[in-house]
């Protein structure tokens, strides 16, 4: 008890600080803002925003500051995707895929006003929520990562990538694996972590210190939607006229259940290695589907559909911080762009992260919940107005955001011919339907795995059985052989029989 | 032709190239010492210890899973549709749109960004895009591209080695005249055909300030690295900015 009630002191003192200080405010209200038009704007994405944020931040501000901003514009762009969803059955980001399923409907009925509100206090409220468990959860794992050594280590970051790989496959599940596979190859090029061993340099100097994240992260997520983006947009988007948006307080009050419900289970999905916001809400929508009491009008204009999705996508947040600060492995693709900004900075996520700094990116999450709330009910209709905007006219402008933040993190010229390659091989991925994320988050696990992999070994003079002697280890050996076990389609057959006669 | 059909066609020859590619690598890695691990000529250990370890599996894996991804798509009729163009979802508008973006990036981010001032650079790139991709014709697509290739191919030509991206402003120049070719046409043409729209309109206005904001921003306030310092417009910017601007809001003039 005593620790819960050191640990809320030291939130809210680090919540007051940062609320009376007019530097927050300068931060934070441009980043929500420009987070939110990203999430409206179809074809930009919250890993973007996060990403040419980076950039522009590198590691030439304080990192207090630069936090501000980077999460201020990711909470921001994830409640933004739900505008366009709502209004245009067109998904800001994925994570609002799930959105318009009853966003749309409830449009059509006269009712998007309505529906931008509540969705506005479920996303505040899913983000609260994210961040109270961020902050009591975070600590809970922090004990139990202070006995995580080098094969636990190498496993979970195996885990994360091979996770992530499954879940954020459209296509076949062997593609995801694949994709992840490809960004640990490419993790291995530069010099070893352990012996400073040459890998794949091709005698040029450039490729010693390895492939940035910065860069590669701007590649995989810019180039495409750019070169996808660019096609004939000659009709003018007519947003709908919205109603009253600011929400009944009864309306809340009836569907706060709900909003827990979604936000614990947000929180769940994120705090998953490599697991995004998009599968947060899908996976609310579906639970809500099934206990909801209204669930027959699902994708008819429910308003329990939209809390679902909405207020998990947003509480997906901070579960998606919790392995990112425990164990440095991110829990989302945005979450995989804030350590990019963290590596810049020298901060390695871990067992050895300062707590300070755990604290401050609770307390300004809680400040950029609030900022997205006030900005959602006050100014939504700037939001409308700019779904306007064709993709032709902002996606060049993208072109020179990342083209200016990717060159000015380091590594100059050489970073920004880096960023074309990646570029074009996430646009061939892409269209083949292989998921970018696991890509982007094997490139950043892949130093962390090939060092602890080889360092277990090391110091069991090369014994595998490392992997298995170790209760934690075991334990994530098995979990990785399952997940791969599961999708070998003879034993996913069997289950689905199984499961099948079951019900 | 249903997309499934479509993606296994492409499967088809993902999946070789991927098994190519694994090959490459895992040829490359045998390079590297495997049994006797080094490190500066200093025994480091047995083969758990070799930098090559890891890499072999993840290139072994990649292969093994290209196989796995060959079968499935053999066994759904991948292979069947691999050999004709329609089979693997070609089409000539498409390859065509490609084709400009891609002509449009590439000579944008090789030639224009490391040797033509960032501001001028930008305001071309930004231009051939919108007027050139905004109403999907197939004329304006191809002229953008062309205009961008041939500034950006007389600055690599004329500019290749490092040494000289920052000095001669030739390059710069004709970066210029370009853009202010292009901007005109695209009014003319706009005006001849009726379709000088608020998009056309407000074209110039967002090349112009979009990249001179981002740059102004970026090198004065966000205090970050910007290419080419030296190019035409940023120069004097910041020229006038160390010399003329900042004394004056010193004091000290």
């Amino acid at each position: 008890m005593d620790f819960v009630l050191s640990q809320l002191v030291g939130f809210g003192n680090s919540l007051v600080g940062l609320a009376f200080d007019p530097v927050t405010y300068l931060y934070l209200i441009p980043s929500v803002f420009l987070g939110i038009v990203f999430g409206a704007l179809p074809g930009l994405t919250a890993t973007l925003a996060v990403t040419i944020l980076t950039g522009f931040f590198g590691n030439k501000f304080p990192l207090d500051q630069a936090l501000i901003a980077l999460i201020g514009a990711y909470v921001g762009a994830i409640y933004g995707g739900s505008y366009p969803s709502i209004l245009l059955n067109i998904p800001g980001t994925a994570a609002s895929a799930a959105t318009a399923m009853d966003g749309y409907p409830l449009t059509r009925q006269g009712r998007g006003g309505e529906a931008l509100g509540i969705t506005t206090t479920a996303s505040f409220i899913g983000t609260l929520f994210g961040t109270f468990c961020l902050l009591i959860f975070v600590w809970v794992l922090l004990l139990v990562s202070q006995n995580i050594a080098s094969p636990e280590k190498a496993l979970l970051a195996l885990f994360g990538i091979l996770l992530s790989g499954t879940l954020m496959s459209k296509d076949l599940v062997i593609k995801g694996w694949i994709s992840g596979l490809i960004g640990l190859a490419m993790a291995m090029v530069g010099l070893d972590p352990i012996l400073s061993q040459e890998r794949y340099v091709f005698e040029w100097s450039y490729l010693l210190s390895g492939f940035q994240v910065v860069p590669v992260l701007m590649g995989a997520f810019a180039i495409p939607q750019i070169m996808d983006g660019m096609r004939a947009a000659l009709d003018i988007i007519k947003a709908p006229n919205v109603q009253r948006i600011r929400p009944e307080l009864i309306e809340v009050t009836k569907r706060l259940p709900v909003i827990l419900r979604s936000g614990a289970i947000g929180t769940g999905v994120g705090a998953l290695p490599g697991v995004g916001e998009d599968v947060a809400g899908w996976v609310s929508y579906g639970v809500g589907k099934t206990t909801s009491k209204e669930s027959a009008s699902f994708g008819k204009g429910s308003m329990d559909g939209l809390i679902s999705a909405e207020a998990a996508n947003n509480a997906a947040i901070g579960g998606a911080l919790i392995p990112l600060l425990v164990l440095g492995i991110p829990g989302s693709p945005p979450a995989a762009a804030l350590l990019g900004a963290l590596k810049i900075n020298n901060v390695i996520p871990g067992p050895t992260i300062d707590p300070a700094l755990i604290i401050h990116v609770v307390a300004v999450l809680v400040m950029a919940s609030i900022t997205m709330f006030v900005m959602g009910l006050f100014t939504a209709r700037i939001f409308i107005a700019i779904l306007r905007i064709p993709q032709t006219i902002f996606l060049p402008v993208v072109m020179v955001l990342t083209t200016i933040g990717s060159f000015s993190v380091g590594g100059g010229i050489n970073d920004l011919f880096l960023m074309f390659g990646v570029g074009l091989v996430a646009y061939a991925m892409n269209l083949m339907h292989y998921p970018i994320a696991p890509l982007v988050i094997g490139v950043i696990l892949g130093g962390l795995f090939d060092e602890t992999f080889r360092r277990s070994l090391l110091i069991s003079d090369g014994d595998l059985s490392v992997f298995v002697t170790r209760p934690g280890a075991a334990i994530l050996v098995t979990l990785n052989t399952l997940l791969l076990i599961s999708q070998i389609s003879f034993i996913k057959n069997n289950f689905k029989k199984i499961f099948k006669r079951g019900v | 032709m249903n997309e499934k059909t479509l993606l296994r066609a492409r499967d088809f020859w993902t999946s070789i190239v991927l098994m190519v590619i694994s090959l490459f690598f895992l040829l490359k890695t045998a390079e590297i010492p495997f049994w006797a691990a080094q490190s500066a000529g200093v025994d480091a250990g047995g083969w758990y210890n070799s930098a090559a370890l890891v890499p072999y599996g993840i290139f072994i894996a990649i292969f093994v899973l290209a196989l796995c991804l060959l079968v499935v798509s053999i066994q759904d009729g991948g292979a069947k549709h691999a050999l004709s163009l329609v089979g693997l979802g070609y089409s000539n508008q498409e390859a065509l749109r490609l084709g400009c973006i891609s002509i449009i990036l590439f000579f944008y981010i090789f030639g224009l960004v490391p040797r033509v001032d960032f501001i001028l650079s930008s305001a071309l790139m930004i231009t051939a895009l919108i007027w050139g991709f905004h109403r999907g014709q197939r004329f304006c697509m191809v002229v953008s591209a062309c205009t961008v290739a041939v500034v950006s191919l007389y600055a690599m030509l004329a500019h290749f080695p490092r040494s000289q991206w920052a000095k001669p402003h030739d390059d710069d120049w004709l970066t210029l005249v370009a853009f202010i070719g292009l901007t005109f046409f695209m009014f003319v043409r706009g005006r001849k055909n009726g379709e000088l729209d608020r998009i056309a309109k407000i074209t110039p206005i967002i090349s112009i300030l979009v990249p001179l904001i981002l740059v102004l921003a970026m090198a004065f306030g966000f205090r970050q690295n910007v290419p080419n310092r030296t190019g035409l417009v940023f120069s004097k910017i910041e020229y006038h900015y160390y010399v003329s601007l900042r004394p004056l809001w010193q004091g000290k003039k």
